[in-house]
């Protein structure tokens, strides 16, 4: 029997995607590569650039010498107090980033596995919304809530709580609110990415070979999430560090720390651009700003990957 | 427990372990009423159809696992590991990421994961099905063993009949959430109680008919495909009973001109299947019915029938089991 019967197989559909080769994936590729080289990459390298140069007579001169490096790194310590500076920054991101992964990670928690499939998505957009806002705006915004006869001082005062309003405003918490602002929907996004990709026959897994809710989270769902905590942790490191909007106007420039009263890094990098005309200087004080930054890319990257 | 996909045995298994709700029945493991026994105080543990290794731990701390959720002594728990991985043949694979195993031995690790805690029952959902055809042979025979020499009872779940055959002592075959018989694989298989189990096991010809002649141990029926004989089972039947006889497409034999055998039917053969040694060949009766039948013969040896011949089908009543309900 088995005749062969004249079976027409339809044309494969992956026969009319785009191949390896295909032109049509440079040509879609073209705009965002063209983009980026213009107005992020040539800049960027602009400024680097210019971090090399010197300045004469009051005027950058274009070459090669590494004076403003060696200028910079000869009072790193002294004068300037640039490696006081960065150590302040990188205390503010990283207890920033702390607390906003000990903020975040529970709220993901409790949308991927609390909420219904239906709100999850809803609750999300509310999460994010404060994106849609200007940054600037919101800043000033939480200044009339940090106020020292702001609305929580007001509050906390009237309950009888406190007697004399907390000192918010001016100090490095009012820096680390208004960061965590911004932070937050962005952690809340990865982290809720991640946990819901999270295979969950691996935590009936557990629980059947005798692991208690708790026993569950600790041994399998945080050890799992690890790559999304250290996607967001660096995400968190790198704002942190370049924003110098939140230092300014919620935490006043300086702010008291374990380390003393030091600006942030970012702080001086606008100062010095703003009040010198030492462009080649700033420059390549941002350049080093930067450095740090790829960095903590790196790290976190390659850690996370190790994690996969 | 085996059944169609869909009909709820993996849910059994799973209410049976815990992970599942369930509105009303109890479970018991070993006389001991676990029906209201939160999932890690129950000891039920799993060997899951996509193995769920946990991928962050090595092979020997997925192993570990069940013990060291609970107080035990390092050295202790060491051993244990050690005395479960030579029984599963791991031993060398200890330090190996889950990644970097094969199917086959995931699937050992799984068992070994779920057999440390020293459970009462081992509970498996369709383990096979991420396996080799090949390496699925070797593992039925390799956990027919185990079972027989840990002395406890495995709960099996597979859609695929041989596997439940070759391996269970007893089975249950499930359809649309109910259980539609339990017995030994002989018992399913030769004397199947419903037609379901009589369509879902083995090759299978089934003829709806009527009641029309009550006899000593046998009645005769008629059917749209002819009038046929088949012996009653445990309840009399009586004229004019819907009826269903079964009959195994291995027991059909083509009639030769002088048999007298007792049911015959006349069929056109319509096409065939060559399964390795044997044949399955696909008859139609005049009213349209498709008949099959099986035949032990290789390509070499075939009976070369032409097909569309006319062909003269016959079986004994004797291998003719009798179903006294008939399902639309």
């Amino acid at each position: 029997m088995t005749q062969k019967l004249p079976i027409s197989t339809p044309r494969s559909p992956a026969r009319w995607l785009p191949q390896e080769t295909s032109l049509l994936k440079y040509l879609c590729l073209a705009p965002a590569i063209i983009y980026d080289s213009i107005f992020f990459l040539l800049p960027l390298i602009f400024l680097v650039w210019i971090g090399f140069w010197s300045v004469e007579n009051y005027r950058a001169v274009p070459g090669f010498s590494l004076s403003n490096y060696l200028d910079i790194f000869s009072q790193f310590f002294t004068r300037s107090r640039y490696g006081f500076a960065i150590a302040q920054s990188l205390w503010v991101a990283f207890t920033t980033t702390a607390l906003g992964i000990l903020l975040c990670y529970p709220f993901a928690m409790a949308l991927v596995f609390l909420v219904p499939e239906r709100l999850q998505r809803l609750l999300l957009v509310l999460a994010i919304m404060p994106f849609w806002t200007s940054y600037i705006l919101r800043l000033y915004a939480w200044q009339t809530i940090l106020n020292n006869n702001g609305l929580l001082n007001t509050l906390l005062v009237r309950l009888n709580w406190i007697k004399d309003p907390l000192q918010i405003m001016f100090t490095q918490w009012g820096t680390r609110i208004g960061l965590l602002h911004y932070l937050a929907p962005i952690m809340i996004l990865i982290l809720y990415l991640v946990l819901r990709n999270t295979d969950r026959t691996l935590m009936g897994a557990a629980r059947n070979l005798g692991a208690t809710q708790w026993q569950t989270f600790w041994r399998v769902v945080l050890p799992l999430s690890k790559p999304g905590i250290l996607y967001s942790a660096v995400f968190g490191l790198i704002i942190s560090l370049g924003d110098v909007l939140s230092g300014t106007i919620l935490g006043g420039g300086t702010g008291q720390s374990i380390l003393g009263k030091f600006p942030l890094f970012s702080a001086i990098i606008l100062n010095e651009y703003a009040a010198s005309t030492n462009l080649p200087r700033t420059s390549a004080l941002a350049t080093l700003l930067i450095g740090i930054m790829i960095v903590i890319l790196m790290t976190g990257f390659k850690l996370a990957e190790s994690e996969q | 427990m085996m059944g169609p996909s869909g009909c709820g045995k993996t849910t059994l298994l799973r209410i049976i372990a815990g992970l599942e709700g369930m509105t009303s029945g109890t479970i018991r493991l070993q006389e001991k009423d676990i029906t209201y026994l939160p999932v890690h105080q129950r000891n039920t543990p799993m060997v899951w159809q996509s193995f769920a290794l946990f991928p962050h731990l090595n092979v020997q701390q997925n192993i570990a696992f069940g013990l060291t959720l609970t107080a035990h002594r390092k050295a202790e728990v060491k051993r244990r590991v050690r005395e479960i991985a030579a029984m599963m043949h791991l031993e060398s694979l200890l330090d190996r990421r889950i990644s970097q195993l094969s199917g086959g031995q995931k699937q050992r690790v799984a068992i070994a994961r779920a057999l440390i805690t020293e459970p009462k029952i081992l509970l498996l959902d369709e383990p096979m099905s991420a396996l080799d055809p090949h390496l699925r042979v070797r593992m039925q025979a390799e956990l027919k063993r185990l079972q027989q020499s840990l002395g406890i009872s495995f709960i099996y779940v597979t859609h695929n009949q041989n596997e439940a055959f070759s391996m269970a002592d007893r089975v249950v075959v499930m359809n649309r959430g109910s259980i539609e018989q339990v017995g030994t694989p002989a018992d399913i298989y030769s004397r199947p109680t419903t037609h379901f189990v009589a369509e879902f096991v083995g090759s299978n010809n089934l003829f709806d008919g009527e009641v029309i002649e009550v006899g000593q141990d046998t009645v005769t029926v008629r059917c749209p495909q002819g009038t046929m004989q088949a012996l009653w089972r445990e309840q009399p039947h009586q004229m004019g009973d819907r009826v269903t006889i079964v009959v195994p497409a291995e027991r059909v034999f083509l009639a030769i001109a002088d048999n007298s055998a007792e049911n015959k039917i006349d069929a056109t053969l319509r096409g065939f299947e060559f399964m390795g040694s044997q044949v399955i060949y696909f008859l139609e009766t005049d009213t349209g019915y498709e008949v099959r039948m099986i035949r032990q013969e290789s390509l070499d040896h075939s009976l070369a029938i032409p097909i569309n011949s006319r062909l003269q089908l016959t079986w004994k009543t004797r291998d003719t089991v009798l179903l006294g309900e008939r399902i639309q």
